[in-house]
């Protein structure tokens, strides 16, 4: 297939966190507002003249200050982002939208204050305390943590408008996006599909880490390229799989995949598609603030989520993928010494393999995956199992 | 100076070649408190001796409880005093709870009654609990027994016997739990994998408590318990008043799952007068920091800390704890009025972040080599709020704020001011020449702050010295490394001598 119009484009904006289309919204006098997790509702700090930019640390080098902050037992995101600040990578940022939900990570956010990481005098941030289980009273004090912490800040000391109507304006754009999205996932359900699984990893690092509204033209025009586009004229993809797990801002993971000739079909991790790129539907009824927090607490997958409903929810869900997306196995991946994942990947691989029947395997990588081999070895075995699981099924069939 | 406490060891088992002599008074004192003890294991294991062996015989962790005896020796070796005492005390009342406890799992456990009808109707009365919530939600049952659940088969075990986790850490790895997580929820989930639980309870309340791993672990024990369960959610930035409203509102609810798989009704009277006792539990050891405050420390390390948390989890709102700590206390108070101090103190430190569960008795060595009384210790400080029994309401808001500062969480939640600012105010109001951070490898969230303790005793010129260690898990570090760390900061940061020089290096690798 022919490269893609913006793909070099798109390379480039993931080449640093202050990318062009960062600079040019800073230029713009917008607010830049840092953040990393789901539970922080990427669609409120689009309001006004804010732009969220969920932060990565491309082009990784060496970890030796953040090791010496936070210790070698820490996960590689968290140390990345912690020496990408050390290194003034992040000064651009006026306000850091936080969480409590995953030690290492607030951590990070903590060292930034304690540390005056942040060259920028505006700089500012808010943690919110969020639950771990839905429910009435969890929602009340998710919504009361995000006005307090995140919206009433922006508004006082950055003029944000987070009002009802702004809110209701950064749904409608975000949903926008999400549209995009998902028409970009339904072609990925092709079994020769026009997108390869390295083209819709940049493009979704992409939708998170630049202004909704400056790159919402780019997606726009790749998705009517896409529609254009004419598939290979060989299906070169030896299985399809759901990637699931951690992390993952590193699109050389995608790039391993598919020179395995893996396909990723769809993606359940921070940084993908699932959740996060669905259109969230308000009524005129409730205030747009609880509607979308109640949509970002029912819809997140994090494993930190402990209620026996919400995990058995998880594995469902990703059992959904599978056969939405018509996928042979899964991947579960997560990044070292993250503890949330390090036990939902050990119980997960087991309970899909064994009870659900999904072939499943779980691997461990680190914050920066590009040329690992031990990664491409893993994928290249998993990938003849499943091929000679297919060969076994056809086999079976014929007879 | 050498006193010689090591010639007394056997080489690698640290198993004493004869009792430790502590003049006549004390040691006459210390051998009947341990006379005492043997009197409560023999009663208990008289009182069921087939169901006992069958306990023995079923539960790998159960073999660890066979050393008690030697595990008390240890965490009191050099005590003298008031001190000596008020470990003794404590330590044979917690024997005494425990056997007790160990009485109702195992009458009830359908593990070693299966088909049994009467082990069956007194499992369904048993209220299980994660071993991280305090009991004191329960007293409002009074009819209900209530186990913490992990308590027995993992925590009191990994402090006992250092070598007991290691086949549970590694039963985790080999199912596929990576080797970096917290020792003490891999060693949960490796319980859980062995099936190595008793099989008792009507329901389970878990929560998120204290820390990522232990959440996750929740779901590794539910497959294997089944029971009906719900994690109280306790909320992590616990010094705001506006996540207050959350915590009561996650106790309430845990009220009616309660009421709801028990049957009963819940008596809020009774849960206001343990309450009420608590509040002069925590009185209690107000004045037992006060004691160690002063020039005279009377008691120090871990049969104070340890029993700390004994007391927060497992008995808190019991009148006989209370008694226990009023006797203590009475003789701890005389000691200090009398200005006597029983040890030879050299230096004195605030011990910060978690202890060592395989070197329960580090404090004691520190003492006994160098002469660090460690007269302040993190571990001991938790749920230290007086809850207000005025009205249900206030009740509890002091409830869920007790909770919130459980052990451990009550400085590794909260924020990182909570764990960095609190310790230099305590080494302040201690009077400390020195710090001894423990640098727990797998314990993430304290890792992550590691450059701004670091920095925060290099901005105010204190001696820190960082003791790495891996909680449970001796073989990450071992006791031996964790002393090697000590020496060599005390040899040449301080330009120290020590107190026992036999101490300084030795070989218990093999000692339980």
């Amino acid at each position: 297939m022919k490269d893609l119009k913006h793909i070099r484009f798109f390379e480039q904006l993931l080449e640093q966190a202050n990318n062009e289309l960062v600079m040019q919204a800073k230029a713009e006098g917008k607010v830049a507002v840092g953040y990393t997790c789901y539970y922080v509702p990427e669609v409120l700090l689009n309001c006004g003249n804010a732009f969220s930019v969920r932060l990565s640390a491309p082009n990784t080098g060496s970890l030796d200050i953040s090791q010496y902050y936070m210790t070698s037992f820490i996960c590689g995101y968290a140390r990345a982002l912690f020496e990408r600040a050390f290194e003034g990578g992040y000064n651009f940022l006026d306000f850091y939208a936080s969480s409590d939900t995953c030690q290492q990570m607030v951590r990070v956010v903590e060292n930034f204050h304690e540390l005056k990481l942040i060259d920028n005098p505006k700089f500012d941030y808010g943690i919110i305390d969020a639950p771990l289980k839905v429910s009435p009273h969890g929602l009340k004090m998710y919504i009361g943590q995000i006005k307090k912490q995140f919206l009433d800040k922006l508004n006082a000391e950055y003029g944000v408008d987070v009002s009802d109507e702004a809110i209701r304006k950064a749904v409608a754009m975000h949903n926008e996006m999400c549209g995009i999205f998902e028409e970009l996932s339904e072609l990925r359900k092709a079994e020769n599909s026009v997108i390869t699984p390295r083209e819709f990893h940049i493009l979704s690092i992409a939708s998170y880490t630049c202004p909704t509204y400056l790159i919402l033209p780019y997606l726009r025009e790749t998705l009517e390229e896409l529609k254009q586009r004419e598939p290979d004229a060989v299906n070169r993809w030896r299985a399809r799989v759901v990637v699931v797990g951690s992390e993952l801002d590193d699109y050389a993971f995608s790039e391993i995949l598919e020179n395995c000739r893996c396909y990723v079909a769809a993606d359940r991790y921070c940084f993908g598609s699932y959740p996060g790129r669905q259109r969230i539907e308000l009524n005129d009824t409730e205030d747009a603030l609880t509607q979308v927090c109640r949509n970002y607490l029912e819809t997140n997958q994090c494993p930190r989520f402990m209620s026996g409903e919400k995990v058995t929810e998880r594995r469902e869900y990703v059992k959904k993928l599978v056969e939405e997306y018509h996928a042979d196995g899964v991947i579960y991946e997560q990044a070292k010494f993250c503890d949330f994942w390090g036990y939902e990947r050990m119980l997960n691989t087991e309970i899909l393999r064994e009870e659900y029947g999904v072939p499943t395997i779980g691997i461990d990588r680190e914050y920066v995956v590009r040329g690992s081999g031990q990664l491409s070895t893993r994928v290249q075995a998993f990938v003849e199992s499943l091929e000679i699981k297919k060969i076994q099924t056809k086999g079976g069939k014929d007879e | 100076m050498s006193r010689g406490m090591a010639n007394n060891m056997q080489d690698k088992t640290g198993i004493y070649k004869h009792r430790e002599w502590r003049g006549l008074k004390d040691t006459a004192f210390d051998y009947g408190q341990w006379c005492v003890l043997w009197g409560k294991l023999i009663k208990w294991a008289l009182g069921h001796p087939i169901q006992n062996v069958k306990a023995i015989l079923r539960y790998r962790w159960m073999y660890t409880y066979l050393t008690v005896p030697s595990f008390f020796d240890r965490i009191c070796e050099g005590q003298r005093g008031a001190g000596l005492r008020g470990a003794r005390y404590n330590l044979n009342y917690l024997a005494e709870v425990v056997t007790k406890e160990f009485d109702t799992i195992f009458s009830a456990d359908l593990n070693l009654h299966p088909g049994s009808k009467k082990a069956e109707e007194l499992s369904k009365k048993i209220i299980c609990m994660d071993e991280l919530v305090p009991q004191l939600m329960c007293r409002g049952l009074p009819d209900n027994p209530v186990i913490l659940y992990q308590m027995f088969p993992v925590y009191l075990p990994s402090l006992i016997n250092q070598h007991t986790p290691v086949h549970y850490i590694g039963q985790s790895e080999l199912y596929g739990l990576p080797a970096d997580v917290c020792p003490l929820p891999s060693y949960e989930a490796g319980v859980a994998i062995e099936d190595d639980f008793p099989k008792i309870g009507c329901c389970m309340l878990s929560c998120n408590m204290p820390c990522d791993g232990s959440i996750m672990t929740t779901a590794v024990q539910y497959r294997r318990h089944g029971l009906p369960e719900q994690p109280i959610n306790v909320p992590l930035r616990w010094l705001r008043d506006d996540v207050q409203e959350y915590a009561v509102e996650e106790f309430k609810s845990a009220v009616e799952f309660l009421e709801e798989h028990t049957g009963n009704r819940y008596d809020w009277d009774k849960l206001k007068e343990a309450c009420e006792i608590w509040n002069a539990q925590n009185r209690a050891k107000f004045e037992k920091w006060e004691y160690n405050r002063t020039e005279y420390p009377p008691h120090t390390g871990s049969t104070a800390w340890l029993y700390r948390i004994f007391e927060h989890q497992a008995v808190c709102g019991v009148q006989q704890a209370l008694d226990n700590d009023l006797k203590v206390n009475k003789i701890l108070a005389k000691q200090v009025a009398q200005h006597k101090c029983p040890k030879t103190i050299k230096h004195r430190a605030v011990l910060w972040n978690t202890p060592c569960n395989n070197y329960a008795n580090f404090n004691n060595w520190l003492l006994n080599c160098w002469g660090i009384d460690s007269v302040c210790e993190m571990i001991d400080i938790h749920g230290t709020e007086q809850i207000d029994t005025s009205s249900r309401e206030n009740m509890l808001f002091g409830i869920a704020k007790m909770f919130q500062t459980s052990t451990m969480r009550a400085h590794t939640k909260g924020g990182y001011e909570v764990m960095v600012d609190d310790l230099w105010k305590k080494y302040e109001e201690y009077n400390c020449d020195m710090i001894i951070l423990f640098d727990q490898i797998s314990c993430k969230g304290v890792g992550a702050i590691n450059g701004i303790f670091e920095e925060g005793a290099k901005k105010r010129g204190i001696h820190m010295c960082t003791v790495r260690q891996d909680l449970m898990d001796p073989t990450s570090i071992s006791r031996r490394e964790m002393r090697n760390d000590v020496n060599t900061f005390m040899q040449t940061v301080m330009n120290e001598t020590p107190v026992d020089a036999s101490l300084v290096d030795f070989d218990d690798d093999e000692c339980w």
